[in-house]
Order: structure tokens, then sequence, then C-alpha cells
């Protein structure tokens, strides 16, 4: 067996004598996180030292999820889209087809649609964007004309315009806050469901001089980069992982990464912010500054890495079939990554699995699995096995409204840790669905003149 | 028909059965009473049908025989009706008596009540029948007050107290008979002309939540007053209730607010409220949404009176600043308190003071840092309206810029690998548009012998900033190696990070 390096089994090199409590739980942390990185916990590991992912656990917590829920979970009454979605993405990835879930989520998502536009978090509450976002991505997961149909595209129109402000920006709900949470919910749904971008009339970004739904929202964006370089919620506030995945998704969807994120952004600050996202020993990322590493950053943060790296590339070729066929050559190229993808994997299938019967992936080791984390975490662990390549940009930003990705497997660099079987299927980097799905529904809905 | 003599036409006298214990439970009583009114019944069920006296064959077959007639399965004209009765009243026939397997139903856990004790099911009947009866009242009640609304008046408080009681009660009966909640809302005159929208979603939803009943019943109730959108006093009432319950419920906070406007409510006592409901949730992050909602409708009534801003960017400071006490770094809180900031205007030392203090606490409290940052270099006096916060600002005073500097480098001394401090002092750096070779003799202090045998390293940061300082220098071999030592030894884990700065010095 392969020893496993220092740099994740070995405190950091410099260490600070002065301690506070932020120190103090960092070191909790790292205490929490050490005998699962080092192999000190029971249970078979591959050459690496590292567990395998427990597919069939995990995909059987997915499902009890997915059933009925204790009543403890009345806290999640305003928030059940994303159990949903949490669950059917994750599925989806650990390989498992949720199109037998189709009926039940239509009928199931239908009260939730009001008619003034949008979803909510269930049947009697306010459209929100967030649900709405769950919604219409848990129906592209399951797919076909009747989940697709579901949806009524002019009543999310108005909504859309009702939730616009004269800022640029989007609130969460008719009077809800404002965040960048907003902006990449109504991209992401202005995109998949190919909403006219003409503002409604009646909206107050239109009294304000806006004629288009996503015009003013870049800009808006980079009003959220702080001085550290990463994104907050709003501007003003603290940067955070969650809304530096949400900006650039955004961004990539206003125009092509490598022409948007550079406008609205300053990149060399964003990577630096976002590099300094990850842990070590712990190899995972942590969602602010000195905070705690979270598995959930693997797809915050660490879902980053893609839209960075091709907001650096620009174009190019996707890989050639013999390329990703040829272990060799792919080698040969060697690892150009920004961050540790080592790093990341360890942490995801040393400390994120629950290896218990109750399954599901978590926080850390001291938290109890959800939904949430599985869903992220295993985004995370999509992202971090595979490649992907920006091939062909829009030519008319105004017209088009996606770019044509490809995605392989990653090789370079040498040295994997996982095992081939526990690489798990692949999700688009900013609908964060298979691009399979993704195309499915924008395709439905570009056919489509008018509502 | 012959005629029969008379002593042979009487039913033989019915053998006295063994005296029977009496009965136990309901089922026991119900197969007595059977046996009881269906003569010979048990006898012919111990000896058999063959074994009987003819007089007893006969009286049993007869008894038989007139069944169908008794339970009008078959009708009979008038003529043989009358025959009919002619024979059983001379033959003393049974005509009324009771089937067997009478089906007394089950309780609400499903027990079969024929399984009862006499006791048990006579306190059963007695509830039952004190139900009944309040129900009476319960009417009354209901026929008194739609006759006192027609004449225009309510009926009197004590009568709806006296009402509340009744429906507890009863609430309490149904519950324990049949198994049925009757919540507090509906146990309230207050909401009678309510009709709740219960949750609409099919048996087989996706992630059905088993709704606590007090919860499911509130908000059935608050679908119900959104959907006529009343906006009145029982609503705000209503609103608190589902907020104790859930306060992630968005719609409720949402409709709450709309309450407050219209009904015009004093906003201070509102914040007094939300006061207990933050300090109970402390994750919460509606409650933050909701205190702003409140401030923006609030301060333009009060903007002119500058003791009563002064007040209450006093009250609300110091609220912060508790709820900060138990959770430092919660973000919700800081955009908050980032949002109190622009809106009362509080580009104060006191502020400044606050985020101090914070930091004077826990130097890596990259929160209170951030806020400090927007204190300094958002202040509309001393900066550039609409100057991104990663963007030089000429307007920023050159103290300002000398005294965050000074700051930031004596937290750095504190401990010199708290990133925190660092990127405080780089963006005050990049915001005072000064040279990155200015923080050259600063930064290498935390540096020494590098690339040597000797080489230390106190800051992986500071070898960050170095780096970029001789990059701005010219100095490309010395950036290098410092990327290199990161990427090496002091940041490993960025190795890839480091070594793209590298490729990036090639360019």
């Amino acid at each position: 067996m392969a020893a496993i390096p220092a740099l994740f089994t070995s405190p950091p090199s410099i260490r600070d004598a002065l301690t506070t409590h932020t120190s103090d739980s960092q070191d909790e942390t790292v205490k929490v996180c050490q005998p699962f990185l080092s192999g000190q916990e029971p249970g078979t590991r591959n050459a690496y030292g590292i567990p395998h992912l427990s597919r069939d656990r995990h995909i059987k917590f997915l499902q009890t999820q997915l059933g009925e829920l204790p009543g403890a979970f009345k806290a999640m009454d305003p928030g059940r889209p994303w159990i949903f979605y949490w669950c059917l993405a994750a599925l989806t990835l650990l390989g498992e087809d949720v199109v037998s879930y189709r009926e039940r989520l239509i009928r199931t998502v239908r009260p939730m649609q009001n008619e003034g536009g949008g979803f909510a978090g269930g049947f009697g509450q306010d459209s929100h964007l967030a649900t709405t976002y769950a919604i219409v991505l848990s129906l592209a997961l399951v797919g076909g004309d009747d989940a697709f149909e579901v949806v009524d595209r002019k009543s999310m129109w108005r909504w859309l315009g009702s939730l616009k402000q004269p800022n640029g920006g989007f609130q969460m709900a008719v009077g809800g806050e404002e965040d960048v949470r907003g902006a990449y919910c109504a991209a992401v749904i202005i995109s998949l469901l190919n909403i006219p971008l003409d503002l409604p009339t009646d909206s107050a970004a239109y009294s304000a001089g806006h004629t288009d739904l996503l015009s003013g929202l870049g800009e808006w964006i980079s009003r959220c980069q702080t001085y550290e370089g990463g994104v907050s919620a709003k501007p003003g506030t603290e940067a955070h992982g969650a809304y530096a995945f949400c900006a650039l998704g955004c961004l990539s969807i206003l125009d092509s990464p490598h022409r948007a994120v550079p406008r609205y952004l300053d990149v060399p600050r964003l990577i630096s912010w976002i590099s300094s996202r990850q842990n070590a020993p712990e190899g995972g990322f942590s969602g602010r500054t000195n905070k705690l590493v979270d598995g959930c950053y693997c797809h915050w943060v660490g879902g980053c890495w893609p839209l960075i790296q091709a907001s650096l590339g620009g174009l190019q070729e996707g890989p050639k079939a013999e390329d990703v066929n040829n272990d060799a050559a792919a080698e040969e190229a060697g690892d150009h990554s920004l961050f540790s993808r080592e790093g990341m994997i360890r942490y995801i299938l040393c400390c994120c699995q629950d290896t218990s019967k109750r399954g599901g992936l978590r926080d850390k080791p001291s938290a109890y699995s959800d939904a949430y984390h599985t869903c992220y975490v295993l985004s995370g662990l999509s992202s971090v096995q595979h490649k992907w390549t920006l091939n062909v940009a829009r030519t008319d930003p105004s017209v088009e409204r996606t770019d044509k990705w490809s995605v392989s497997p990653f090789k370079e660099g040498g040295q994997q840790v996982f095992d081939e079987e526990d690489r798990i299927r692949t999700t688009h980097p900013v609908f964060v669905i298979p691009q399979q799905k993704a195309e499915d529904m924008l395709s439905y809905f570009s056919a489509k003149t008018g509502f | 028909m012959a005629p029969k003599s008379k002593a042979s036409s009487k039913a033989a006298p019915i053998p006295e059965s063994k005296a029977e214990p009496p009965p136990e439970t309901v089922g026991e009583r119900s197969t007595q009473r059977f046996y009881k009114t269906n003569t010979l019944q048990k006898r012919c069920e111990e000896v058999g049908l063959a074994a009987l006296t003819p007089a007893e064959k006969k009286t049993y077959s007869h008894a038989q025989l007139i069944i169908p007639v008794s339970q009008d399965r078959v009708p009979l004209s008038i003529k043989a009706e009358r025959e009919y009765w002619k024979q059983v009243s001379k033959e003393n026939l049974p005509i009324r008596r009771l089937r067997r397997n009478y089906d007394w139903g089950q309780d609400r856990q499903g027990r079969q009540l024929d399984t009862y004790k006499l006791a048990d099911f006579g306190e059963r009947s007695l509830k039952q029948a004190r139900l009944a009866a309040l129900d009476i009242l319960h009417r009354r009640f209901l026929a008194k007050r739609d006759k006192a609304r027609k004449e225009g008046s309510e009926l009197p408080a004590e009568e709806v107290e006296e009402e509340k009681k009744t429906r507890a009660a009863m609430a309490v009966l149904r519950k324990e008979l049949y198994g049925k909640i009757t919540g507090p809302l509906a146990q309230d005159p207050a909401w009678d002309d309510v009709v709740p929208i219960p949750q609409a979603e099919p048996e087989d939803a996706l992630a059905r939540i088993a709704y606590p009943d007090d919860y499911a019943e509130a908000v059935s109730y608050l679908r119900a007053v959104m959907a006529t959108e009343e906006l009145s006093e029982r609503c705000l009432r209503l609103t608190q209730l589902v907020i104790n319950m859930n306060p992630a419920h968005y719609t409720v906070w949402l409709y709450r607010f709309k309450i407050v406007k219209a009904l015009e409510l004093p906003i201070l006592d509102e914040i007094e409220w939300l006061n207990r409901v933050a300090l109970q949730n402390l994750k919460n992050y509606q409650i933050w949404h909701h205190r702003q909602l409140l401030l923006d409708y609030y301060l333009p009534s009060i903007s002119s009176d500058t003791v009563a801003v002064k007040k209450l960017a006093k009250s609300e400071t110091e609220f912060i600043s508790r709820i900060l006490e138990e959770d430092t770094k919660n973000y919700h809180v800081w955009s908050y308190r980032q949002y109190l900031v622009g809106k009362l205007e509080l580009w104060t030392p006191a502020e400044l003071g606050a985020a101090q203090n914070m930091i004077e606490d826990d130097v890596r409290n990259n929160s209170a840092w951030s806020h400090r940052f927007f204190v300094v270099f958002s202040n509309p006096k001393e900066t550039t309206p609409g100057s991104l916060p990663t963007a030089t600002d000429p307007k920023v005073p050159v103290a300002t810029i000398d005294r965050e500097l000074a700051y930031a480098k004596e937290k750095i001394a504190l401990a010199p690998q708290n990133q925190s401090s660092w990127n405080y002092l780089r963006g005050v750096l990049v915001k005072s548009g000064r040279d990155f070779a200015t923080l050259a003799e600063f930064t290498e202090q935390f540096v020494s012998g590098l690339g040597e045998e000797s080489e230390d390293v106190k800051s992986s940061h500071a070898l960050d900033l170095l780096a970029e300082i001789y990059k701005a220098k010219g100095d490309k071999e010395k950036a290098k190696l410092c990327l290199e030592r990161l990427a090496a030894k002091w940041d490993p884990v960025r190795e890839g990070y480091w070594k793209y700065q590298i490729a990036e010095l090639e360019k």
C-alpha cells in the first residue's frame, strides 16, 4: 500500500503560538478528521489508503429521503423542493435512473406552482427563486414532455419580471432578500426554460430603465466581489464560497465564461481566494477565510474550478478520443489543476461518507449525513473526477444561451488515488445536472415560439 | 291445516341450561343475549338437531322457518300474513331476537369494541353522552352568536371563554373516543368563520412530511387567510404561532410584514418581539430580512427626529453585538449590521470600535475584518461612490490608509499565519493605489534565508505577498523562488495554484 502523503496526515508546517476561538475549533476539526484521513478508522481501503464509495448505502439513504419523512422535518416544509433536487441529482450521479420518479414528481410539484408564476416551497406558500430553481432542475432530471409541460412559462416570465430589481439583481421572492443566489437561480431558470428576455413593462426594473431580464446583472455581481477576492451574498458583505459559485454560474450563463468572468470579476484575486479555501491536512474546502472545512464546499468551491479553468483557458479543442483512451498521453500532459484533486478526493471519501447503515454524505465526521450534503459532496466528487472543457462559445450571447462543453475522465498527472469503480457520473458545471438532461430541456423549450 | 291438539301445539318447555357466569365483556354479553333470545339454539349446537326431542325439534324448526318473513325477506299477502301471525302467537315463537355476530365496531386504536370490559364500555358510552351534551351547548353558542351578530352585537367575553372551555372538553373527548384531532385554532371561536385549507398533495408525494398536528392546522389556517388577503390582529397572532413552530417558513414572514404595515403596528414593539425570536433561533436568516424590511419602513417616519434615530441606532447595534457574542461569525447578522451602517450612516468611530472589539477577541474572525473594511471603505464621506472593493479609490484620505495599514500590520504581528489580517492589508493597499513594494520591508520580516539551509518562514501569506512584490519590482527570479518554496514546503496543498503563478510569471 502506498503511504498516505504527510500533507494529509500531519499539521501544517506553520502554526502561530497565539490561540483564539477560531484556532481552537480548527484544531478540533483536524483532530476529528485525522483518524479518517490516516486510515485508523475500520473499513477496507484501496492502495492509496482511501475507502471506497459506499454507493449502495448512499443510494438507499437518498431513496429514504424521498419517502415519507417524520414530523421533525417540518423545518423543511418551505424547502421541500430542495429535497427533490438534492436526492434526484445525487441518485443520478450515482448512476441511478430517476425517470421512475417522473409521475410522482409531477404530481408533487403541481400544487406548488402559483398562478402568479413560479413555484413555492409548498402548497399555499409564496413563490421563491430557490424552490423554483430546485423544481425546474428536478423536472429536467426526470425529463420528458409531461414534466416540462408542468411549468407555466408565461406566468414564470411575469413573476421573474417582478423580482428583477432596479439595480439589476433579483429578489428571492416578492418582497424577499436580494442576493447572488437569486442572480444564479434566475439565470438558470431563464436559460433552461428559454424564457423571453424582454422585461415585463410592469416590472420595477423596467421603470428604472432596464428592458432585459438579464441586463445589469453582471454589473450587480461585480459589486459583490470583496477586497478578499471572493464573492459575497450582496455588495458589502463577507466573501463566501457558495456565492462564488453562484456568481460564476450566473456569469457563465450571461455569456461564455472566458468572456463574462473577466468582464465582471477580478479573476486573479478570485482565484487566489478560491485557492485559499482548500485546507490541509483535511484536503476539503472551507466557505470563508478562517472557517472550517465542510463537505458541501466540495461543490460550492470545488465546483468553481471548471468554470475558472474555462475562464482562463478560453476555447479549447475537445479531448480527442485517442487521448481519452490513452492514459500514457494524458499522464504525460501533467496535472495542470489549480487545486489539489487528491486532497479533495481524500476529504470526500475518507471524511464525508457515513459508513454506518444510515449511509449518505456529510459536512464532516462529527456531523450527520443529510440530503443536502449528499448532493453537494457527490457533485464535488464528480467534478474532481472529470475534466470539463469549453469547446464552442456562443457567437451571439443575445441569441444563444449556452456554450458547448465536453467532458472526459480526469486522468492527467499520472496518479489516480481513487479506484475506477468509484468514479461517478458527470454533471454540467453550470446547471449541476447531467449535460444531456440540461440539453433536453433546453431544446424542448427552444423549439417553442412564444409561450 | 289440520287442527292440532292444544297440548302438542304449544312449544315444549325450554330445558334450563346450566347457570352461566355473568358476562365480562361486551362480546360475551352479546353472545349470552343471543342465546337468550334464540330459543333452543344453544342446545341444538351442543347436542345436534337429531338429538332434540320431537317437541324441541318442532319448536326449533318452526322458529327457523319464521325468520325470512320476520326479517321482511319474504313478502306475504295480507291473508297469508294474518295466518302467519296467528301461528306465531299460537306457538309463542320468538319473533324478536338478536342476531349473532353483531358488529360493535372498533375504537381509534383499532381494538374491537366487543373485547371491552363492561365497565370500560360503560365509561365510553358515558363519554359519548357527555360529548353529545357538549355539542348541544356548542350549537346553542353558535346560534346565539349568529343571532347577536344579526343584531349587530357580539356575545360577552365570558360566554366566548365558556365556549372555548366547551370546545376544549369536546376536543379531548373526540380524541379519546375517535382519535380525531381538533386543533387549538378550531377550538377558538375567533376562527369559526375561516375554513382552513389543508395541504393539497397526493398520497405518494415525494419527501412527504408527517406534519405534527398543531403545525398542519396552523398552516391550513394560514393558507386560508392568505388566500383572502386578510390583514388583521388575529392573522398577526397566527403568524407568530407559525413562526414559533417553524421560523424557516419564509412566506409567513413576508405575510407578517404586510400585516404590520396594514395595522400600522408600533415598529419598536415588533422589533422587541423579534429580538426574542432571534435569540431563540440564531441560525435563522428570515428574521434578519424581516428586520431590514421593518427598518426600511420605519426610518422615513422618524428621519427628522435625530434623537429617535440615534436611539434606534444604539438599540440596534447593542442587540446585534449581543447576538454576535453568541455566534461570532453569523453571516446574516453581520450582513444586517452592514445594512444598518449604510442605512443609519454609522460611519462612526463607535462602529469601527465594535468591529475592533471583535477582532481583539479573536484576531482570526474574518467577519469582523470584513465589517471593518466595509465601515472604512464604504463611508461616503471618505470614498468615491460606487468604487468597487477590489479597486483603487483615490478619494480615501492618506491618514485613513495609514491608520488601516498600521492596524493590519499590528494584528499580523500577533499571529503572522492569520490570513484575515493579510487579506485586509492587501485590500487596503489596493484601495490606496500604493506600490506593493511599500510593503516589502514589513513582509520580509516573516521570511528569512529563503532557499537556503536556514530557511525560516513565519507566514505563507507573507511569502505569497512577497512573490507579488518581487514580481511588481520586476525581480522574477525572487518571485519564482517564493512560489516554488510555497509549493514545495510552506503551502503544498495549493501546489497547483503556486505552479500556475510561476507559469504566469513566465508570460
